[in-house]
């Protein structure tokens, strides 16, 4: 028998792989990966369910944003190039359209006269063509018909509510109206301004405001043109178009910064965390895979067809997980829309969306799913086939991991939030902003494995059970430091928002929160009137006397005690109404805390601030904390500060107040939490007159208390204003809260289990050594504790030196005002909850198995 | 040609103080239409020397040429079409895919060659025809028997008409009426030209095959022809 002797070449000969062969293989293999799929759905309920967040999350998002900017330029502008707004009383005005229509083609006219209501918003007396072509948007009709004759008119939603009108009813316009005042009309249909529904408006016959005489000096006459001009063509065109119109052009759309495109970048960081648990998912069940992958590799599949099942399995799960989400968002979006169209004051298209950013989203969703399958898929197809086929789980390398690419991206992240400029800052620097974030997201991903390294070092001496699940964690690093960075992902974002918050709310001068109490209410007084102004008495002692009247009416009808009466210093050194008539705090850059009220004995007695608790030297009183600490301030009834050069005259200016902390004051901020004192009212030669009155009923305020409120505002011509919408510290605090902790917690449930199945063969010899349910119930709690609480401490620490980096602020300034308690919450609370839970249901006793069954 | 030449294999497991010599120069040729048992006690290298047959497994010296090709110069691809065309492997513990039927999983190695579905689909149900267990073909692994669980591992190691046999223990998860059941089916195509190579530690089962080869410490230190069992005296007494 001859023998020829080989040279081995290491090399291996590679063939171009038959692409029909491939296409054949991948066919088979995606049957099979679909039939494992509905067979072991279970196993993909986690992969599903993240895409499913990620992209109904991304979608929802994508149509809120969108669909709360709406289109900004048709509330203003209907669909014309040009607006040209003229007073009411401008001359020879049907001949001013007529020059502008025939030099610049169809003109859509709308006329306005003001009436007063109860509401700070005001009404109108409108006409306009409801077929003009510009203003086409600006109108629409809910029910019954746009008004035809003299003695009709069509009235907004919230007139009908006001004045109880029905279609039928008879409407007399209220006075103070213009020569319409009294007339009356029957209402014929209830209308709206799709674009703006706050846009309270009664919609007269065409042509009922058009004659001369019909608006007064309040009045407007808005012409819409087609064509586009700007303020130098305006004034170019002088004998078209009146000196003392003011024009104006729409604002160009900015479709590059869209709120769409906006909420796809910020979802990629939402997609990256998802990324991170999916990945821990996919490895998990490319190890149950491993037997039958490598029956596959021993029958002829290559690594590549290997590889292949599992991304099939990730795009299986990516798209159920994306159908679900998209149907679940646009459940959510139709039931949530018309609440938006009341929030946003405009009527939304609920299928008026930008579908590409919604087919993107979705792309990405799936994208991720698959791209999570990649790397398990790479690595359980590189297992040796034998290894595979016997079921043994290859021991993971331990590389030694180095600390450097994460403190790289901290660092890199930490810069980016520092130039993004912080407050001031800009919508252009939300794209800094964004990318500071996910930096240090990114940098958390990469240190989590590090420590978890680092961690068994720590575990000798710890009992037995302890030290096992501390070792497994550092032997499973891949799963164990995805999960790590998932919970200080959720961490880091809750931390986030809350400091931020903090920060914000604790601004000493720009003061931010809710502006009153529930059951707070205040009437305020008539503008001053500049036919009537009198230095140092805004208001005439008559129109002061009767909203004072009206005040206790209001204030018995809510079994209220007697109103506070909000007075505010007023300069009589002012000849004119202007800017800073009133006594203002401002520093000196020129921020202002705005008009604050006088600290006058009633005020005082009314929040229970005896005289003896006021400092005699105190210029200014204040509930908030970090305002007398705060330097570089100044009393000033005038501009002087501001000028060049600066100055601060003796008895108009009063450099570096004493400001005494008074925390009996309310919170809010409309209500008088800082107020003058006498003292310094008496230095800035000032006195006080009275702008409101502030009513404290006994418990929040009801729809039709508030109502009826307004109405008795309506009847003396004044407004009222009540609890806004506006979130205080605490309930943003602890919203960030709950929604971390929950985040954190449903990371915490999908990933222990994950990391502990791995170590299901451990748990059986455990058990089969005389372990007990203790022991299985510390194994659960000790994982879930360590990674809890790294998790949780990575995120709050990165978030910390995130908000300080961002906000360009010291320690002090950014973290004195921090609720630590909910910090605290999210790093102990939130892995003690979770390790009670483990304990929980971590005592079962595994299914005693001498050899893997066949699946 | 021979369907398998093994020549001077070496096989290492581990390194320093953990190293073990599974294999030491073993030399093996088994000719087209041969069966060949081995035999041996547990750690002799009979499973790895299975492996290194199959290409599931290089050695750590030495050479394997199966139908005159030297699978050492062939790439992972290569080594994949020799798998899915040449060479097929019953397992002891049949290994079947979960998720496919009997007559898909004698089919995979056919499709994951490009046949068509259809093509690979009507070769399986001959195949399983063959060995009695077409009424089967639609049911999953988990609803057949054990001997109906290696016979269609065996459908799927010969689908395709392939050269070279390995078993490894066929018979070791059955009872003894189906282990020859299994002996007798790989004899049968062994008679048509395909190679075997069976190992196994039941001699009355080794006495199927033409050749005994005897495994130890990863050695080979007997090789003898199968001694005669009932059915080789009847043939010859006919």
């Amino acid at each position: 028998m001859s023998m020829t002797i080989y040279e081995r070449d290491d090399r291996p000969i590679r063939e171009p792989e038959d692409p029909r062969r491939v296409a054949m293989a991948r066919r088979s293999l995606s049957r099979w990966a679909m039939r494992l799929a509905l067979r072991e759905w279970r196993q993909r309920v986690l992969i599903v369910l993240l895409v499913a967040v990620a992209s109904g999350t991304t979608l929802l998002g994508i149509a809120v944003a969108s669909a709360t900017g709406g289109k900004p330029n048709a509330a203003n502008f209907g669909t014309a190039q040009t607006l040209v707004q003229l007073p009411g009383t401008s001359r020879n005005l049907s001949g001013v359209i007529a020059r502008m229509e025939k030099a610049y083609g169809t003109a859509s006219v709308v006329y306005d006269e003001p009436i007063t209501t109860g509401q700070a918003g005001g009404a109108d007396l409108r006409t306009q063509d409801p077929s003009a072509p510009y203003t086409r948007v600006l109108l629409a009709l809910d029910s019954g018909h746009y008004p035809t004759g003299t003695e009709q008119v069509a009235v907004t939603a919230g007139l009908a509510q006001l004045y109880s009108l029905r279609i039928g009813s008879t409407w007399h316009v209220p006075a103070g109206t213009g020569p319409q005042a009294g007339r009356a009309f029957t209402v014929t249909g209830i209308v709206e301004d799709p674009s703006n529904l706050l846009d309270e408006f009664a919609l007269l016959a065409p042509g009922q405001l058009t004659i001369p005489g019909q608006l007064t000096s309040s009045g407007q006459v808005r012409i819409f043109i087609g064509e586009s001009l700007d303020s130098a063509a305006a004034a170019a065109a002088g004998d078209v178009i009146p000196k003392d119109a003011v024009v104006s052009a729409p604002i160009p759309a900015n479709t590059l910064l869209s709120a769409a495109t906006i909420v796809l970048i910020v979802s990629v960081i939402g997609l990256v965390f998802i990324g991170l648990v999916a990945t821990a998912a996919f490895t998990v069940m490319a190890q149950r895979r491993q037997r039958a992958l490598g029956m596959l590799a021993s029958l002829g599949a290559t690594e590549a067809d290997v590889r292949f099942v599992l991304i099939a399995d990730g795009l299986i799960g990516g798209v159920t997980g994306a159908i679900i989400g998209a149907a679940a968002a646009l459940g959510g979006w139709l039931w949530y829309y018309p609440h938006l169209e009341t929030a946003t004051a405009h009527r939304i298209d609920p299928f008026d969306l930008p579908w590409a950013a919604v087919v993107i989203g979705l792309l990405l969703a799936v994208a991720t799913s698959v791209v999570a399958a990649v790397w398990p898929g790479r690595t359980v197809s590189k297992v040796p086939v034998v290894a595979a086929i016997s079921g043994r789980v290859e021991p993971p390398q331990l590389v030694s991991r180095s600390l450097r690419p994460g403190l790289i991206f901290l660092v890199a992240g930490l810069f980016v939030l520092f130039a993004s400029g912080g407050w001031g800052g800009g919508r252009s620097a939300g794209y800094l902003v964004i990318a500071g974030l996910l930096s240090c997201e990114i940098a958390c991903a990469l240190l989590a494995p590090f420590i978890v390294d680092k961690l068994a070092r720590l575990a000798w001496r710890a009992p037995l059970a302890s030290r096992l699940a501390m070792r497994d964690l550092a032997r499973y690093r891949s799963r164990s430091g995805a999960a790590l960075a998932a919970v200080s992902f959720a961490v880091f974002i809750a931390t986030v928002a809350i400091v931020l918050a903090s920060v914000r709310y604790h601004d000493a001068l720009d003061y931010n929160g809710p502006n009153m109490a529930s059951n707070q209410l205040i009437l305020y007084d008539t503008d001053p009137n500049a036919n009537q102004y009198q230095p140092g008495q805004p208001v005439p002692a008559a129109k002061l006397a009767a909203t004072r009247k009206q005040a206790n009416v209001i204030a018995a009808q809510l079994h209220a005690p007697a109103p506070v009466e909000l007075e505010v210093p007023v300069s009589v050194n002012v000849p004119s109404p202007g800017q800073n008539q009133f006594g203002t705090l401002i520093n000196l850059h020129g921020q202002g805390s705005g008009s604050i009220y006088a600290a006058t004995p009633a005020l005082l007695k009314a929040f229970g601030i005896s005289h003896s608790e006021v400092n005699p030297a105190a210029d200014v009183l204040t509930m908030r904390g970090l305002l007398p600490a705060t330097s570089g301030l100044a009393l000033v009834n005038g501009d002087f500060l501001v000028k060049s050069p600066p100055g601060c005259p003796a008895g108009m200016c009063v450099l570096n107040p004493v400001i005494q902390e008074m925390t009996k004051l309310p919170v809010g901020t409309s209500v008088p939490n800082t107020v003058i004192t006498e003292n310094a009212i008496k230095a800035l030669h000032e006195k006080v007159s009275p702008v409101g009155w502030l009513i404290q009923a006994p418990s929040a305020l009801t729809p039709v208390q508030i109502n009826a409120a307004r109405q008795a505002a309506l009847a003396i011509g004044t407004t009222i204003e009540t609890k806004t919408g506006q979130l205080s510290l605490g309930e943003i605090s602890n919203g960030a809260t709950i929604g971390g902790l929950l985040l954190a917690l449903g990371v915490l449930a999908m990933t222990v289990g994950l990391i502990r199945s791995e170590t299901g063969g451990d748990l059986r010899t455990l058990t089969a050594s005389g372990a007990g349910s203790l022991t299985r119930r510390m194994l659960a709690g000790v994982t879930t504790v360590v990674i809890a609480f790294l998790g949780a401490a990575l995120g709050a620490v990165a978030a910390c030196l995130a908000v300080l980096a961002w906000s360009h602020a010291d320690i002090t300034t950014t973290f004195s005002n921090v609720p630590w308690s909910d910090i605290g919450l999210l790093v102990i609370g939130m892995p003690l909850i979770g390790a009670v839970a483990a304990w929980l249901v971590g005592g079962r006793q595994p299914p005693a198995v001498s050899r893997q069954p066949l699946e | 040609m021979n369907a398998l030449e093994l020549r001077s294999i070496s096989k290492v497991y581990g390194r320093g103080a953990a190293e073990v010599q599974a294999l030491r120069d073993v030399s093996l040729t088994v000719a087209a239409g041969e069966m060949v048992a081995v035999m041996g006690p547990s750690g002799s290298g009979k499973s790895s020397l299975l492996t290194i047959a199959g290409t599931l497994e290089e050695p750590t010296s030495g050479a394997v040429l199966i139908d005159g090709k030297d699978t050492l110069r062939m790439s992972g691809g290569a080594k994949s079409r020799l798998r899915r065309r040449t060479i097929g492997y019953v397992f002891q513990d049949f290994n079947l895919l979960p998720g496919l039927t009997a007559a898909e999983n004698v089919s995979m190695p056919l499709e994951l060659d490009g046949t068509s579905m259809h093509k690979a689909h009507l070769a399986a149900i001959k195949a399983l025809e063959e060995l009695g267990l077409s009424s089967q073909a639609r049911r999953f692994p988990d609803q057949l028997s054990g001997g109906e669980r290696q016979r269609v591992a065996i459908a799927r190691a010969v689908v395709g008409e392939r050269t070279l046999l390995l078993a490894d223990e066929p018979s070791g998860a059955l009872d003894s009426v189906n282990g020859e059941a299994v002996m007798q089916l790989i004899h049968s195509y062994c008679k048509r030209g395909t190679a075997a190579v069976v190992v196994t530690h039941d001699l009355q089962l080794a006495s199927w095959a033409d050749r005994i080869v005897f495994l130890r410490d990863g050695r080979v230190v007997d090789q003898t022809a199968a001694p005669a069992g009932p059915e080789t005296l009847l043939e010859q007494s006919s």
